[in-house]
Order: structure tokens, then sequence, then C-alpha cells
């Protein structure tokens, strides 16, 4: 019973790390003003990014690397590819004031497309694609590398100068700006950074959790990361026990699918039916920063 | 006049410059961007059958294109017309399954709908009562949705004889080809006539006044003495009817199939086409149903693209974001 119990949550934890890594992305770039609801697309994108990369290096760029560099190597890149999607996006809503929301959703249908597009333009096959050998990575390292850097963030945001300065963008712009802080700059770095953490919770999906890459592998957790930044209330820390909460549900909804104890099509409506109850009941409670979402622009 | 024409002058900009990059990532990816948009844009426009499969296609686009709209009136991000277009195509699937002879298609119509704005309703109570973001609750609708009807469609609702689909609208409450040998059913007229009603509805009903205020500023509308409570309710089961009727009519009204997809691959997607339509239409009903035109076009030429140049059909979507990414600079946010 026991050691059911501790298989559980080691599931549930493995499950909660693609939650966990979007949402410190996301509260990063809130907590810096801008609002990101292109999470999910941009964890597609990594998703795909990672293994089609090294595919691309390794197979048809001809370069050499040892052995286990690889399945980090395809997460450093679907990393950078996460940043350069969220520069574009911290761009339009820092520099050009544009709206966030539209071009998060912009994101979203662009990630469907490219992702569905990229799986059949590259590996000439329809929507699935099993990861090799050779570029699937330990998700255990992942894990505690997500919770050790909920802790740097928790500390980076509260105890250092640099996150006085980025919550001083998202709450109150204006005397950010007035106390000489570039907050064009450092929204279009806070989201950049976000993004890229989205993305490498995408390659964690497809490289080193499910060793597989489909046109839907994000399957909603994205969004169940934007609400878990709601749930953890734009804290690093209490984002870790929120993540495991939703991760819980993710791993349970495999458990019961394997135990066959009802049709997988019920089972796999528990995530999103525990994120909603979950979000129906404390969302009063939260309190975004003040500015997230608003444009900020000079008088 | 000049904020129409700027706002058309906008949009194509949006548009050449979506297309543009378009081009570039196809021949980055070693396709033909020449012969695929010559495929794409120009094919359906140079055949009757067509053009008439591409308006077929643009009416349930422009039915959750409403869905959107309207909500964006009320101040929402309604992106659940995915899930709610599935709720529908259920109803019908339903309504035949109940009623084997004409009686399926009133009852397609009245299930499909119901169930869709059923469906809606939690979100919209979820943020009246609780204040949850409707994004967050809407896309948690559509999984669950997704997994419910694929389940009724591969058990109860299952066609015995092709199980890759579900049973059939029986002949009789079936709309045929208003012409011959397309597409074209009365779904299309239906939808663009949604489309003038809900124009009429948000421009000149009292409701469709409060839903407006609502939308642009709550606390001004509770000076004048609407709720916004009632108007958002109102703006999230209206966009429901519509999003519901959509999925009804690609079951009830889409030869030769006359059934829902065991994958939904008939629906599925649908919600999303209704964003870009919506966001390329400005949020106003007419406009919306004339980018759903554009979109149908779009859909119809792909299929032309993948057959002639080899292209992948997903390449329309990436285009659908690309074109709202440049709508979304255009858009400077009110101070």
């Amino acid at each position: 019973m026991t050691e059911l119990l501790y298989l559980l949550a080691l599931q549930a934890l493995l499950a909660s790390v693609p939650i966990l890594l979007a949402t410190l992305g996301e509260i990063l770039t809130e907590r810096s003003g801008v609002v990101n609801i292109g999470v999910e697309g941009v964890m597609l994108l990594g998703a795909l990014a990672g293994p089609l990369l090294v595919d691309y290096m390794r197979l048809r760029a001809g370069l050499q690397l040892p052995e286990p560099l690889w399945p980090l190597v395809a997460m450093l890149v679907a990393a950078a590819v996460g940043a350069l999607v969220g520069l574009i996006h911290g761009y339009i809503s820092a520099y050009l004031a544009g709206d966030q929301i539209i071009s998060g959703v912009a994101i979203n249908l662009f990630a469907a497309g490219a992702v569905a597009y990229g799986i059949q333009a590259y590996w000439g096959v329809a929507g699935y694609k099993q990861i090799p050998d050779w570029a699937k990575a330990d998700p255990v390292p992942v894990a505690a590398f997500s919770i050790a850097l909920a802790g740097l963030m928790w500390y980076l945001l509260y105890k250092t100068r640099a996150g006085a300065v980025i919550r001083a963008c998202g709450e109150s712009p204006e005397a950010a700006f007035n106390v000489g802080i570039d907050v064009y700059k450092v929204r279009l770095i806070s989201t950049a950074a976000g993004s890229s953490l989205a993305a490498l919770a995408g390659a964690y999906l497809s490289v080193a959790y499910l060793s597989v890459v489909t046109k839907e592998i994000s399957a909603g957790r994205g969004f169940i990361a934007l609400a878990n930044v709601v749930f953890s209330n734009w804290n690093p820390a209490l984002a870790v026990a929120g993540a495991f909460v939703f991760g819980f549900f993710d791993a349970l909804s495999y458990w019961l699918q394997t135990l066959g104890v009802a049709r997988y099509e019920i089972t796999r409506m528990i995530p999103y039916v525990a994120t909603l109850l979950i979000v129906a009941g404390v969302i009063g409670r939260a309190k975004p920063p003040r500015a997230v979402g608003k444009a900020f622009r000079r008088e | 006049m000049r904020r129409l024409l700027l706002s058309i002058l906008n949009t194509a900009v949006a548009l050449a410059a979506a297309f543009a990059i378009g081009a570039a990532a196809m021949w980055a990816t070693g396709y033909d961007p020449v012969a695929s948009y010559s495929a794409m844009l120009f094919t359906p426009l140079a055949d009757r059958v067509y053009l008439l499969s591409a308006l077929a296609f643009s009416a349930p686009i422009v039915l959750t294109g409403l869905t959107f709209a309207v909500g964006l009136r009320a101040g929402l991000f309604n992106i659940g017309g995915e899930g709610q277009v599935y709720m529908g195509a259920l109803g019908a699937v339903a309504a035949s399954y109940l009623a084997r002879n004409a009686a399926a298609l009133p009852l397609a119509v009245a299930l499909g709908v119901a169930l869709a704005v059923a469906w809606s309703a939690v979100p919209a109570l979820l943020r009246i009562w609780r204040g949850v973001n409707e994004v967050i609750s809407t896309i948690m609708m559509n999984w669950v949705a997704y997994w419910l009807v694929i389940m009724l469609v591969s058990t109860v609702f299952v066609n015995p004889l092709q199980p890759e689909e579900s049973i059939k609208t029986p002949e009789e409450a079936r709309l045929q080809p208003l012409v011959a040998g397309t597409d074209l059913t009365l779904a299309v007229p239906l939808a663009y006539a949604a489309a003038v009603l809900t124009y009429i509805f948000v421009r000149y009903s009292v409701w469709g006044y409060r839903i407006s205020i609502s939308g642009q500023n709550p606390l001004v509308a509770k000076a004048y003495g609407v709720k916004p409570e009632r108007a958002l309710l109102l703006a999230f089961v209206v966009g429901a009817v519509a999003a519901g009727l959509a999925g009804v009519l690609q079951v009830v009204a889409r030869p030769p199939s006359y059934s829902l997809a065991r994958n939904l691959a008939n629906v599925y997607g649908l919600g999303f086409d209704g964003i870009t339509a919506a966001m390329l239409g400005r949020g106003h009903p007419l406009a919306v149903a004339l980018a759903a035109v554009f979109l149908g076009i779009l859909q119809e030429g792909a299929r032309h693209m993948q057959i002639e140049a080899g292209t992948p059909f997903e390449y329309v979507r990436i285009i659908q974001g690309l074109i709202i990414l440049f709508l979304a600079i255009q858009m400077l946010r009110r101070p």
C-alpha cells in the first residue's frame, strides 16, 4: 500500500513538471505586467522544436556530440525557440502596446498549425512521431530542476533588486518609470524568459515524459498552468504545491485508465474537471499584479 | 468613413504581411509558395462547384464567429465555441437516435442548442459567481466536451455499419443540397441570416445595448441601471445558440455523410476558425460573415493546395495565427 502511494506520488510529481515550468514562466511574465495566454502554443512549439532540431543537427547536418548530451541539447534549443516567440510577444505587448490577449490567441493558433504542419513537412507522417532512444531524457532530473527553479524564482522575485524591479513594472509601471526603470525592456526580457520556460515544459513532454510528438501533445496543460498561476497567487513557491495538485489529477487519470476502472474517455476528463473545480474554489482570494495585461505608455 | 477605410487598410496590411511571412515559411520547409497560393486562393474561385463548397465551409464559421464576436462586445474572451459546437453536434446525433423520421430535424435543433447553452452556462456562472476567468474555464469545458462526445459517438450513437462515424440523420430530416452536386444546403443562407439578425440585435435592441455598455465599462453600465452580470450571461447564451446551431448543421445539413465523425473531424477546429473570423471582422457581425467567406475559401483552397502542391493542409492555421498576430499589433488597448 505504501509502495503504491509512493508510486502514485512519483507519477504525480512527473506529471506536475510541465505545469510547474510553464507556471513559473508565466508568473515571471505576469509579474512584469505582461500576460501571455499563448503558453499552450509555446509549449506545443517547444515539444516539436526540441526533437526536430536535434534530429536535424544529428541526422541531416551530421553534427557530432557525446551521446548523453543530445536530450539536453533538445531541451535547450526548445527553450531558445520559446524565448524567440516570447521576444515577439513581449515586443508586441511592451513596445508596440498591442493587444496582449489577441497576440496570445495568435500564438496558440499559429502553434496548433505549425506543429501539425511541421511534423508532416519534416518527417512526412501525419500528426504523430516517436522520439528515438538517443534523444530521450530521464524525467527525474528535470523534475528536480523544476523544483529548484521554483526556489530560485522565489528568491529572485522577493529577495533581489532585479525582482523588485520586475514586480514594480507589473504593479505600478508609472512609478517604476519615474525612478528610471526601463519598463519596456524589463517586460520584454521577462516575457522572453517566461516563454522559454513554457517551451522547456513542452520539450519535457515530448523528450522526457511521453517520448512522442503529437499535434495535441500539450492537451490543455498550458491553460492548466494559467489556472495554476492564479491558484498559487503569483507566488513561485506556492506554484510547486499547485502544480503537484494539478499533476496528481493528470497522473490519476492515467492510473484509473490503466486499472480499467472506467472508459478512457472518462478518465481523460479528470484533469479538466478538477481544474474547473479548483479554480472555482480559490479564485476569489487571488490578487493579480495590478498592471498585468495593460500596456504602458509614456505620457 | 475614415475609420472604416483605415480598418480596411489595416486588415489588408495584416493579410499581406501574414501571407508574405507564410510564403517564406513554406519556401524554407521545401514547398513551392507560388503553386501553393495559386491552388489555395485561385482554384476555389475558378470553379462554381468549388466556390459553392467554400461557401458551405464558411457557414459554421459565420456562426462560431458570431459566438466570439458577441462575447467580445460584452468584454468576454469566450473561446468555448469549440466545445459548444461539439455539444450541438452531439444533440443532433442524439435526435437521430431518438427519432427515425422527419421529427429528428426540429429535435436536433432543440437538443443541440439546449446542450450548447447548458455547456456555456458553466463558464458563465463561474465567471459571474466566482470571478473565474472565462479563457481558462471555456478551454477546460472544450476538453471535457471533446472526450464526452468522442465517448458517446463511439458507444451509444455509433453507426454499426460504419464504426468510424455516428448514426446518420434520417433521410427525411436531412437538409438536401440547394444546388445539385454541391455541398451547399440551407445551412449557408441560415448562417448568413443569423449574422444579419445578430447585427440587428447588438445594434438596435435594448439588450444588445446593455451587452455593449457592460463590455465597455461595467461601472458606467451600473450607473445606467444595467446589470452587467445579466448582460454577460446573455452574451454567453447568444454565443452558445450560434455555436450549438453550427454543430447541429454540420450533422443534419452536411452531405454526403450526415453524421458526426468518431474523431470529430467534421466539427474539430470550427470554434477556433470562428475566433479568426471574429477578429478579422473586428467584432462587427456583418464583417465577421465576410471574413468567414474568406476563411471558407482558404479552407476549400487548402484541400486543393495539398493535392496540387503537396503543401500540408494545416498551413491554413499557421496563416490564421500570423494574420491575428498582425491584427494584435494594430489593435491598441484603450487607455
